[in-house]
């Protein structure tokens, strides 16, 4: 065995190995480094072997998990050592012990660029490594030039041109101002001529993310990588190191691939013909060997090539050849290619027209479902989610509801979602989903959210068709020996509304259910015997005649619990009990539950936010908004009309009733006459007045109600006092309510408009009915802070901004994404930008096609501070109605600044060199949020200035600094420092120092901004006194200040 | 791009780390542990990949090999190609192999101050580098 060559270090090490536990390795570690502390500090008797070994030391302690907080200095001096041996260790103990944002590394920028631009190679290559590991922004900054010209020189050995091209590649990262794309392209296409594959590999790397970035200032790369392509394929010219496995060196080939895969579809016939002709032979002439190496290799070509393929839009048929492809490797033993096949597939069913030939495999992707790897098994569920649709949504349902009852914990809630989702969107028919909904809360009860059941009551109260069949359905399952909770809620509540329905069935008259029911009631928490109280009180209410011993039996069970700890249930109980002797008028009362105003499912939308980013998305998120839309409305789609009934008239229904009944139901004046309709004549359709009141007995909701969701609308809907019990609702809330969700064009009485809500009216005004599905402030608000999000949605489209900043400048792009089945046409967007921005838009597309998602970038340019921010003015149609928005673009000032360490004898001499105003503002900002001062902290974080702790010596204070970048300013360095008063945390003085006065004042603004409470909800801001907010351009927050200044 | 590089024990003690981005030294003790428990609960026959979505972020997954006594553990993102990081993987080994005349653990623990370099030769600031043998 080999030993590390330093006996100090071998011992050390055999220490720390033999310890028998981790308090044993604690102590010897902290020895350890007791003792190379106080060797630093007599750091004159150390010879370059000690300091070597103790570096070494330290970089063993930092990987076993220790910090290892002093030693740095030591570490970087190594690095300025004339010896290749103390100068190595120093490189690399200080690229793994360091990282970019380290304050040491700047002490050794001179010394690295001497090492580069010196003629020793050994030195060059260790200090390229270290750039190319840790290098920052100064970095960047001082060593790009000399980077570059490395790694074009000619005299150069490729071993350090090599280096030289990952190195820049990091340094481009860091700040990509240093490539300039005009001269520099013209050089990758030189660079992409060399000979040598090892200095051809970097260079691609380099390429990728260059590409990534800027694919139209590299359009002339492409015939050049093409031509590599085609060079390695035929193994022309490719030495014997750089095969591997026979295979000429699969790594750039893998890294070509990717390249063009940044670039938007290739025109040129010619460019398109050979590439496809590449791409042919390698999907055509790979096979699967016994080398699992080889194996491995060939296929990380073949995959980058179907990837290719399907960036390329290549035609039908070739796209079919890679299905088939794709459907060979899942079904293959060797579990790495079966993984990648189906992971490939999900993201083949974004190309339009293979969903077909997918289908055809479906059989082999079940099987998948069942492989014990659970890796394998989350790619095939997310298939199969994927493809899903209405031909198929059975087999596969009743699939994952099978795999459901042995699937392993860490799965079966994402599975039990899905099949939820899958059999709602997808539902042959409503019976089946009620089953499947079922048998999901029997055989998964514990994945099972509220939300699901909730879905299923809702469908069940809106559809008469089905109340039967459910009734029947959940009383079977009560007689299953283990009932889950969930089970009891819902059987509860669809016995206690429609068990009335199967009264002349055998087993089901009132006083059997009410028995079979109540037998689960001792074991059920209390909000389920709270359901339960209210379905006992509507069976009773059901049998007609009453049943006096049905009644004997349901009154015992509300005297018992007048006097249950609980108090909802206490409630319930009294209340039902005083109910139930009220003879007529409860009939009244406790009538059947009104249908529920179409919405949409909060499944889909829970499932929406769980997956994520919207600027990244992924295939089945994708697949998923594509058919959000569809969900409810299948019925086009649907071969069979006759069985699309019941969906079109859910979706229908719903919202006839909110537009005839309820503006109809206030002048209706005698409340009993209003709640008997519905009983004579439940079943007629012919516009029902306004449903009954719901049993509502507590005044105000309780929170635990688990009924919350489902009762919620119906509060809303009731009418005003319409039983002696009913509770005493609100009558505003109501109607503001209605005026959402009654259309003027209904051509019907419109509600009346309620009053404080002008938003809700305003919305509603005009043709088009498009509303955002969220809050527009919110969506601002959480993007002034984060970098990608949405910035805007509603039913037809998703806008989505991602940014990247730099300095003065910034990239956003600006993610359209056509949600609809229709394409949205006369698509127009402009940017207005305020005098401190300079913002350019590249054209977005007149027409994005149904589901398709267009982006595109928009450059700013920081001029100087400024709080406003651009508009984006957005228009399209879609189906002939016109829609335009007037967006706020989140390029608040804060994007311009980065986090600045400033140490503390820095800060007091820059604090005092800037006296007074108008470079030092001061102000007494009240109404402040009141805010922990750890919360403030992370505030000023998250706008990207930083906290220096510890620098004012009054622990109420908070200080910070940042630079701010603008053109015309460069970088101007911000000083801020917060009082605050702990007795009362609503007030602060904030002071705020740089050298230029417009930028003092407009940062000052900008954190008394963030610092005081401003309500985002959409009510306008208090009228200030001078002029009006909106005429100076400025909305929310910056209106409020408009009006304090 | 490559987020990081561990190589720990099948105990789970770390044998080589390496973050591509700043990652707190107490963040990187627990990253280790998350991902040896993903790994230590995996079979022989499973395949090499794991989601890593809530270790790392979105996006990110495992790719490890299993080698005697240690995992080698790349964290990626979706610009690496999985199966290039397989052979990357393969022939680090193969290298290490080289060098130590059938290296084991213990090698690679007595050595470990050879082993950035060695690494270094493969992956470079978070991309793979070189990929001759």
């Amino acid at each position: 065995m080999a030993l590390s060559g330093m006996r100090g270090l071998s011992v050390f090490i055999s220490d720390v190995r033999n310890c028998q536990n981790k308090e044993q390795e604690r102590l010897r570690v902290d020895k350890e480094l007791a003792n190379i502390r106080t060797r630093f500090k007599n750091e004159r008797g150390l010879t370059p072997y000690e300091k070597k070994k103790y570096v070494w030391k330290m970089l063993y302690i930092y990987m076993l998990g220790y910090d290892v907080d002093f030693g740095h200095m030591e570490t970087v001096a190594l690095i300025s050592a004339p010896k290749y041996a103390e100068k190595q260790v120093g490189y690399i103990v200080t690229s793994c012990l360091l990282n970019e944002n380290h304050d040491f590394l700047r002490l050794v920028i001179n010394t690295v660029r001497n090492d580069i631009i010196g003629r020793n190679e050994t030195f060059q290559c260790l200090a390229l490594t270290m750039v190319g590991n840790v290098g920052g922004k100064e970095f960047s900054e001082s060593l790009a030039p000399d980077v570059q010209k490395l790694l074009i020189s000619s005299t150069c050995r490729p071993l350090v041109r090599k280096k030289a091209a990952l190195c820049l590649l990091r340094l481009y990262r860091k700040n990509p101002d240093v490539v300039n794309v005009d001269g520099w392209s013209e050089r990758m296409v030189q660079l992409l001529d060399e000979k040598d594959i090892g200095v051809l590999t970097a260079v691609m790397s380099l390429l990728v993310s260059l590409v990534a970035n800027n694919p139209e200032g590299y359009w002339n790369c492409v015939p050049k990588c093409v031509r590599t392509l085609e060079r390695l394929t035929r193994s022309q010219d490719i030495p014997q190191e750089y095969t591997y496995y026979g295979i000429p060196s699969p790594w750039l080939q893998v890294k070509t691939m990717r390249v063009l895969q940044y670039f938007p579809a290739i025109e040129d016939p010619t460019i398109r013909r050979s590439l496809f002709e590449v791409l042919h032979r390698i999907l055509m002439g790979t096979d699967v060997v016994k080398n699992v190496n080889k194996n491995n290799a060939s296929h990380a070509v073949l995959f980058e090539a179907l990837a290719l393929v399907m960036h390329l839009d290549a035609e039908k048929e070739m796209m079919s050849q890679c299905v088939a492809l794709l459907g060979r490797f899942i079904a293959v033993r060797e579990p790495n290619i079966r993984y990648l096949g189906l992971e490939n597939m999900t993201r083949m069913l974004l190309v339009t027209d293979v969903q077909d030939s997918i289908k055809r495999h479906q059989a082999q992707i079940i099987s998948s479902l069942k492989d014990p790897d659970i890796s394998i098994r989350r790619r095939s569920l997310d298939l199969l989610y994927g493809m899903c649709d209405v031909s198929n949504a059975k087999d596969i349902v009743e699939e994952l509801l099978q795999y459901l009852t042995t699937a392993d914990f860490g799965i079966r809630e994402e599975l039990a979602l899905k099949a939820a989702i899958l059999a709602e969107k997808f539902a042959p028919d409503l019976s089946w989903y009620v089953d499947v909904i079922l048998q999901l809360i029997e055989k998964a009860g514990d994945f099972v959210s509220d939300d699901i059941w909730y879905r299923v009551v809702q469908f069940v109260t809106n559809n008469e068709d089905l109340q039967a069949y459910s009734a029947a359905k959940a009383r079977e399952y009560l007689d299953k020996p283990a009932v889950h909770e969930t089970m009891v809620k819902v059987a509860g509540y669809l016995l206690g509304e429609y068990s009335h329905l199967l009264a002349r069935r055998s087993g089901c008259s009132p006083k059997e259910i009410f028995i079979i029911v109540h037998d689960k009631f001792p074991t059920v928490t209390t909000s389920t015997k709270a359901l339960l109280l209210s379905a006992y009180v509507k069976l009773l209410m059901h049998s007609q005649p009453p049943e006096p011993e049905l009644q004997e039996l349901v009154l015992g069970v509300f005297k018992k619990y007048e006097s249950y700890v609980d108090a909802e249930v206490q409630q319930r109980a009294v209340e039902y009990f005083a109910l139930s002797r009220k003879g007529a008028s409860m009939m009244d009362i406790l009538a059947e539950m009104p249908k529920f105003p179409e919405r949409q499912s909060a499944l889909l939308k829970k499932a929406e936010d769980t997956e994520g980013d919207s600027a990244e998305l992924s295939a089945t998120k994708l697949r998923l908004q594509q058919q959000v839309s569809t969900a409810l409305v299948v019925s086009d789609a649907k071969p069979n009309g006759a069985s699309a009934v019941p969906l079109t008239r859910l979706s229908s229904a719903p919202r006839n009733i909110d537009q005839m009944g309820l503006p109809e139901v206030a002048p209706q004046p005698p409340p009993y006459a209003n709640g008997a309709v519905p009983r004579a004549a439940p079943a007629t359709g012919a516009a029902p007045p306004a449903p009954p009141a719901a049993p509502a007995p507590a005044p105000a909701p309780s929170p635990a109600d688990l009924l919350g969701d489902l009762m919620a609308p119906l509060a809303i809907e009731a009418p005003p006092g319409v039983g002696p019990a009913a509770a005493p609702v609100a009558s505003t809330p109501a109607s503001a309510i209605l005026a959402l969700e009654a259309p003027p064009s209904a051509g019907l009485a419109p509600a009346p408009p309620a009053a404080g809500d002008s938003l809700a009216l305003a919305l509603m005004d005009g043709p088009p009915q498009v509303q955002p599905i969220g809050s527009i402030a919110d969506w601002f608000r959480s993007l002034s802070i984060k970098e990608s999000g949405v910035l805007y949605e509603d039913p037809l489209i998703q806008i989505g901004i991602k940014t990247d900043w730099r300095g003065p400048h910034g990239r956003m792009f600006l993610f359209f994404g056509n949600k609809n089945a229709a394409p949205l046409t006369s698509v127009k967007a402009v940017v207005a930008a305020p005098s401190n921005l300079r913002v350019q838009l590249t054209t977005v597309p007149e027409i994005i096609p149904p589901r398709a998602q267009v982006q595109s970038p928009l450059d700013v340019v920081c001029i100087h501070a400024s709080r406003e921010v651009p508009v984006l003015d957005f228009s399209y149609t879609s189906v002939n109605v016109p829609v335009s928005l007037k967006l706020r673009l989140p390029v608040v000032m804060n994007k311009f600044l980065q986090a600045t360490p400033v140490s503390a004898p820095d800060f007091v001499a820059k604090w005092r060199a800037l006296a007074g105003p108008p470079t030092k503002l001061q102000e007494v900002v009240r109404g402040v949020k009141p805010l922990p001062l750890p919360e403030m902290a992370d505030l000023f974080t998250s706008l990207h200035v930083g906290v220096a702790p510890g620098l004012d010596p009054n622990p109420n204070n908070i200080v910070a600094a940042a630079t701010f970048y603008s053109e015309t300013g460069g970088a101007t360095l911000c000083l801020i420092r917060v009082e605050t008063d702990p007795a009362d945390r609503t007030q602060v003085r904030i002071t705020v120092a740089t050298p230029d006065p417009t930028t003092s004042f407009e940062f000052k603004e900008f954190i008394k901004e963030q610092l005081i409470e401003i309500p985002y909800a959409a009510a306008p801001p208090p009228p200030p006194p001078a002029p009006s907010p909106a005429s100076m351009g400025l909305t929310g927050p910056a209106a409020v200040l408009a009006g304090l200044i | 791009m490559i987020n990081a590089v561990l190589v720990m024990n099948t105990q789970g003690k770390p044998r080589l780390t390496k973050f591509y981005e700043p990652v707190a030294v107490e963040k990187q003790q627990d990253i280790i542990r998350s991902v040896y428990s993903v790994l230590s609960s995996r079979g022989e026959n499973f395949c090499s990949f794991v989601e890593a979505d809530d270790i790392f972020g979105p996006d990110t997954k495992l790719v490890y090999r299993h080698f005697a006594t240690l995992y080698f553990v790349f964290v990626i993102n979706k610009a690496e190609s999985e199966l290039g990081i397989l052979d990357l993987i393969q022939v680090f080994v193969e290298t290490l192999d080289k060098n130590f005349k059938n290296v084991c653990e213990l090698d690679i623990v007595y050595n470990f101050n050879k082993l950035p370099g060695c690494w270094r030769i493969y992956v470079f600031g978070g991309y793979v580098w070189v990929m001759a043998q």
